[in-house]
């Protein structure tokens, strides 16, 4: 979901600019987010240029008339919509003054007409209370698109005050149609872990974990797994719920990440759910996976899993072909991953295993390196073994013969898993 | 970007037609340029009667200057 803009959220937007149903744009939804944000742009640098020598006028000529005087004359006979407009081409200081003497009421409706980018300097500005008391009213009316355009914009002061005026729901809401979604990381920072213990809480309660996982996508990884140990420290009703939306909306992609990113515990707990040991939830967790190559994200929940369930994710992996399982070797090596992929090789069925045994047979010598380091300091050599036998007498040979040169300790302990399993072809080449 | 969107919205989007759009009919193309015209006059209309208004509320003394900042 990186960088993903929603189509129907970006279509509301462009709708609100000119002051049109997004019914009646719906067919805007057919394109890429990013084209009707980008259509968006240059249609606010339009309306907003359509007048822009009167407007610039009226916001010079309301220098002349005092702050209170200029709030009536914009309430009354500019409205919410010009006000907007003009907003930007204001002292930001003149802005907040004459902003004090407006309605809060007045102040969300002509919020909902403002170019953020336009009035940064205005909307930074602003009283904390003053834009909790929007933030509120905005929030009673269900308007996050308009919300979600001030963070960023605002002081830290009036961000957290803002935070403390709406609900956990309103805030999932907002957080999903963010315009600026790199500051999603500093608004989470901001929040206290009970607050976010609560919000994950209302993910489930109110069904918002696509928002919820939108979040968790734009974090840092510390605060991934912050907020991943969270979640996995909730009741398993809120962790259930998790997976029947990864499941119904297809989310596995975002939830991968979370649970690699949890604490090793919180990964048990999530990885030993009843939920995720169905054989078509782990079928689609496989496939988002090789969809996203979220292999590495995989590797670390695989070793957790129940033995049921991992026989169930062996039989899956049958249906992998060659290049798959290039790719899960490949985030093994990168990711250090090793133990975990050599101990779900040892329980494929035959045709994977050797696969996979023809991969190590093939390796480069960093990664055969790597790999023999890992497996040696995780004592995995009877697994390795296991997924070695699927090797000819003359892999076996030669494989064997590249591993010789590996440390003594490395290869004692790989020559005796070998001599257990009765595996000669492998245990003489490393003996030689 | 396909002709249609830049013969069509050009005009309305000051000269500047992103890329992307090939997906949408010249209907919808039309249909759009057409929103967008009558949401820019809507605006130019909506501000010179609200300019207007503006003036009968501002007192006698000051709308001379302010008459002169707005109509030069």
């Amino acid at each position: 979901m990186k960088g993903y803009l929603s189509p129907p959220v970006e279509v509301r937007k462009l709708a609100r600019l000119i002051g049109a149903d997004a019914e009646d744009l719906a067919y805007f939804e057919r394109l890429e987010g990013q084209t009707i944000r980008d259509l968006r742009d240059q249609v606010t640098v339009v309306m907003f240029d359509a007048d822009r020598q009167l407007l610039q006028r009226v916001a010079t000529a309301t220098k002349l008339i005092p702050a209170k005087l200029a709030a009536v004359i914009g309430e009354r006979a500019f409205g919410a919509l010009l006000c907007a407009r003009i907003t930007g081409l204001l002292d930001p200081s003149r802005a907040v003054d004459i902003a004090n003497h407006l309605p809060v009421t007045f102040l969300s409706d002509l919020s909902l007409h403002l170019d953020p980018r336009r009035a940064s300097r205005v909307i930074g500005e602003m009283p904390p209370a003053k834009v909790a008391a929007i933030a509120a009213e905005l929030a009673d009316s269900e308007e996050y698109i308009a919300m979600g355009g001030f963070v960023g914009h605002l002081s830290k002061a009036a961000l957290l005050a803002a935070l403390d005026a709406v609900d956990d729901e309103s805030l999932l809401r907002t957080a999903y149609v963010i315009e600026a979604k790199q500051n999603i990381a500093a608004l989470v920072a901001l929040l206290p872990e009970e607050r976010l213990d609560d919000i994950i809480a209302t993910a489930s309660s109110a069904d918002l974990w696509i928002e919820a996982l939108d979040v968790l996508d734009h974090v840092t990884e510390r605060q991934r797994g912050v907020l991943g140990d969270l979640a996995a420290a909730q009741d398993d009703e809120v962790l259930d719920s998790m997976v029947r939306a990864a499941l119904s909306d297809g989310l596995w992609s975002e939830v991968l990440p979370v649970v690699r990113a949890m604490s090793p515990e919180s990964r048990k707990r999530f990885a030993t759910l009843k939920s995720i040991q169905a054989r078509r939830v782990l079928k689609t967790i496989i496939e988002a996976a090789a969809e996203d190559s979220l292999w590495a994200e995989l590797l670390v929940l695989l070793p957790l899993l129940p033995t049921t369930a991992r026989r169930q994710v062996a039989a899956l992996a049958t249906a992998f072909d060659r290049g798959t399982f290039e790719e899960i070797m490949s985030s093994a090596h990168e990711e250090e991953l090793w133990p975990a992929l050599i101990a779900f090789a040892a329980e494929l069925d035959k045709g994977p295993r050797r696969e996979i045994a023809k991969l190590i047979d093939q390796s480069d010598a960093d990664v055969l390196e790597s790999l023999l380091s890992a497996v040696h300091d995780d004592s995995r050599e009877a697994d390795l073994v296991a997924v070695l036998r699927e090797l000819s007498a003359t892999g076996q040979r030669r494989l064997g013969t590249r591993i010789a040169a590996a440390p003594t300790e490395q290869l004692d302990a790989l020559t005796e898993a070998a001599e257990a399993a009765a595996l000669e072809p492998l245990r003489k080449a490393l003996t030689k | 970007m396909s002709d249609a969107a830049r013969r069509i919205l050009k005009p309305e989007l000051g000269g500047v037609v992103p890329g992307g759009l090939e997906s949408l009919t010249e209907d919808e193309l039309s249909e759009f340029a057409a929103m967008l015209r009558a949401a820019k006059l809507g605006q130019s209309e909506q501000l010179e009667a609200a300019v207007d208004e503006a003036l009968e509320i501002v007192p006698r003394i000051l709308r001379r200057p302010v008459r002169k900042i707005l109509f030069g």
